[in-house]
């Protein structure tokens, strides 16, 4: 119990030099800073909720994203099949500085068809801001979402095959100074070795995980539900294999890791920064309500009060035994 | 990034809010509640035709429900709902005193200002947002008709929720009202040729509607339903096909002009109002 006077937990982390406040991101596509200002309001972002901030993910064409329905509800969890739509990499510069209100890092999110999409994107991105765009966003850098399990061919190929990650993370290495973070799929049979091709291709940190492949049925019709056919699912439903796979992929390297998939309460947090995961990200949580990220971050700081923890360090990997 | 809205900076305030809210009446009609809530905030920001999200109860994990504004007044809302699956059950269940989680008014409203003549076509739930319309309609000596189909004397009930002054019904089965559809009444009845045709039902009904006012020389909107899970253009989870491709019914909608529904636009939206199958179900056709 909490002693009159204890000081209070430090929740600050840093990510591969990235000092982050509390360790809490939002996963991309679940949440947009700027329409949550035009609906709530910007004093609904004063405090900012997340630590850091990862807009949806952007693609070098416009992309008009998958048939509709793109969603539905699971046992506890959600299933997805959007399709990242997006209005390509021009458009998102263009409305980039709209950002300059997010007082956190940003780190932008990229998918692509190919793997020269994805450099392509990156260079435009480096090149905006090398041109000093007044008004810009602190961009603090990249997750390269080689694993979105919904764009046919595209990202996932990539985030499958270890050669193929590795020679992505490289020429995207060589392509900026920013903090790299490569997002992995669940969607393996060896997550580690995917995990260790794009730390050793230089990736900064890891993103584990984006949504599991699945598939609902329309009850009635007895065919799939979604109009990809095919999702990811996500949720609490996911937690327990996001978390080995932290755990294995932390067991194994060296590699700061963003652990996600299925956190919603402070306690998953902790358990995914004892499975070794630096910081976190938020994702289906933030579709229960508004101020999910809030009271996640304060349920972590009961938490660490509660078991007389001074900060995430003391717990850090404790679960890699 | 959708350029609709202005950005944050431009904004002086917000057009919704987030809060818990207390039932303060809850009325039955057969299987459906009508449920008022004490949202004073909400209250003074909303516009007929828009929707709010409501958190289920419970601490597990559930998306919330997009339900419509079925009509407002002073510092209350009140929502009328369907138990489609088992989160609008537990919807309905709730008792006076119990409190929800709601955020709101989203989405973009029926356009009423120009509105000289009104006739409402409305399927099943999609009933629900009509009685605000009604009611803001009213205000302004705008003169009214109403014609809600239902699939049969059960579902009727719904009817039962609304004080609309020129209210037709109609059932599949013919056990309350006229035989037939919403769409049938509605162009027996008609509202004259400056009548704005405002729609909001199951695919059939909203294409129904479409041919119909094409044809007849009309405009108008409809509302449309989507699956949802941010409520507020974050996810793109909700859209639908239109003449502009895929666009968000909570943002971008949840009205949309007719003419702007392409043939086969609303077949991935069903009826309005009740929210999304919380249980994967598609939600039934009344017509």
């Amino acid at each position: 119990m909490t002693q009159p006077g204890a000081p209070v937990p430090d929740l600050a982390v840093t990510l591969a030099g990235l000092r982050l406040e509390h360790p809490v991101l939002n996963a991309s596509g679940t949440f947009d800073a700027l329409e949550t200002a035009r609906h709530y309001g910007p004093e609904a972002l004063a405090p900012f909720p997340f630590s850091a901030y990862v807009p949806k993910t952007v693609t070098l064409e416009r992309r008009d994203g998958n048939p509709p329905p793109r969603l539905t509800e699971t046992a506890a969890g959600m299933i997805n099949a959007v399709g990242l739509q997006n209005p390509g990499i021009e458009a998102y510069l263009d409305d980039l500085p709209l950002l300059a209100f997010v007082p956190v890092p940003v780190l932008v999110n990229i998918g692509g068809r190919r793997p020269g999409d994805y450099l392509e994107v990156l260079r435009r991105v480096e090149e905006r801001l090398a041109a000093g765009a007044a008004g810009s966003p602190q961009v603090a850098g990249y997750e390269l979402n080689v694993s979105c399990p919904n764009v046919g061919r595209g990202g996932l190929a990539v985030g499958t095959e270890p050669g193929e990650t590795e020679k992505l993370t490289a020429a995207a290495r060589a392509l900026t100074k920013r903090l790299l973070i490569v997002k992995l799929t669940p969607n393996v049979t060896d997550v580690v070795a995917v995990a260790r091709a794009a730390a050793e291709a230089g990736a900064d940190a890891l993103s584990l995980v984006n949504t599991v492949r699945a598939l609902v049925l329309d009850p009635q019709t007895l065919t799939p539900f979604l109009g990809n056919r095919t999702g990811g699912l996500s949720g609490p439903a996911i937690k327990p294999v996001a978390l080995r796979m932290v755990w294995e992929v932390a067991g194994a390297l060296d590699a700061p890791i963003i652990g996600m998939g299925g956190i919603a309460c402070g306690r998953d947090v902790l358990e995914f920064v004892a499975c070794g995961a630096t910081a976190v990200a938020v994702g289906a949580a933030n579709f229960s309500g508004p101020d999910a990220p809030r009271r996640i971050v304060a349920e972590l700081r009961a938490e660490l009060v509660g078991r007389g923890l001074p900060d995430l360090a003391a717990v850090r990997g404790r679960a890699l035994v | 990034m959708n350029s609709t809205a202005p950005p944050p900076a431009e904004q002086t305030c917000a057009t919704a809010t987030s809060g818990h809210y207390r039932v303060i009446e809850r009325r039955s009609f057969g299987p459906y509640a009508l449920l008022t809530l004490l949202a004073p905030d909400i209250a003074a920001l909303a516009a007929p035709g828009q929707f709010v999200m409501v958190a289920l109860p419970g601490t597990q994990f559930r998306l919330r429900r997009p339900l419509s504004l079925h009509s407002v007044g002073g510092e209350r809302v009140r929502l009328l709902v369907e138990p489609r699956g088992e989160g609008t059950r537990e919807l309905v269940e709730l008792g006076v005193a119990d409190t929800l989680a709601v955020a709101g008014p989203l989405g973009h409203g029926f356009p009423l200002e120009r509105v000289r003549a009104a006739l409402l076509v409305a399927g099943g739930i999609g009933v629900a947002p009509f009685q605000f319309v009604a009611d803001v309609l009213r205000a302004r000596g705008v003169p009214v008709t109403a014609t809600f189909g239902f699939r049969d004397e059960g579902q009727a009930r719904l009817a039962g929720a609304f004080e609309i002054d020129h209210l037709w019904v109609a059932t599949d089965d013919g056990s309350v009202g006229r035989h037939g559809t919403a769409v049938e009444l509605a162009r027996e009845v008609g509202a004259g040729p400056q009548a704005s045709v405002l729609a909001c039902g199951p695919a059939p009904l909203l294409d129904a509607v479409r041919t119909w006012a094409s044809t007849a020389g009309l405009s108008g909107y409809a509302s449309l339903e989507a699956h949802m899970a941010c409520g507020s253009g974050a996810c793109h989870g909700c859209v639908v096909p239109t003449r502009e491709g895929y666009l968000r019914v909570c943002v971008d909608g949840p009205v949309f002009a007719l003419d702007l529904l392409g043939s086969g636009a609303s077949t991935d939206a069903s009826a309005p109002g009740a929210g999304l199958a919380p249980d994967g179900a598609k939600p039934q056709a009344a017509q």
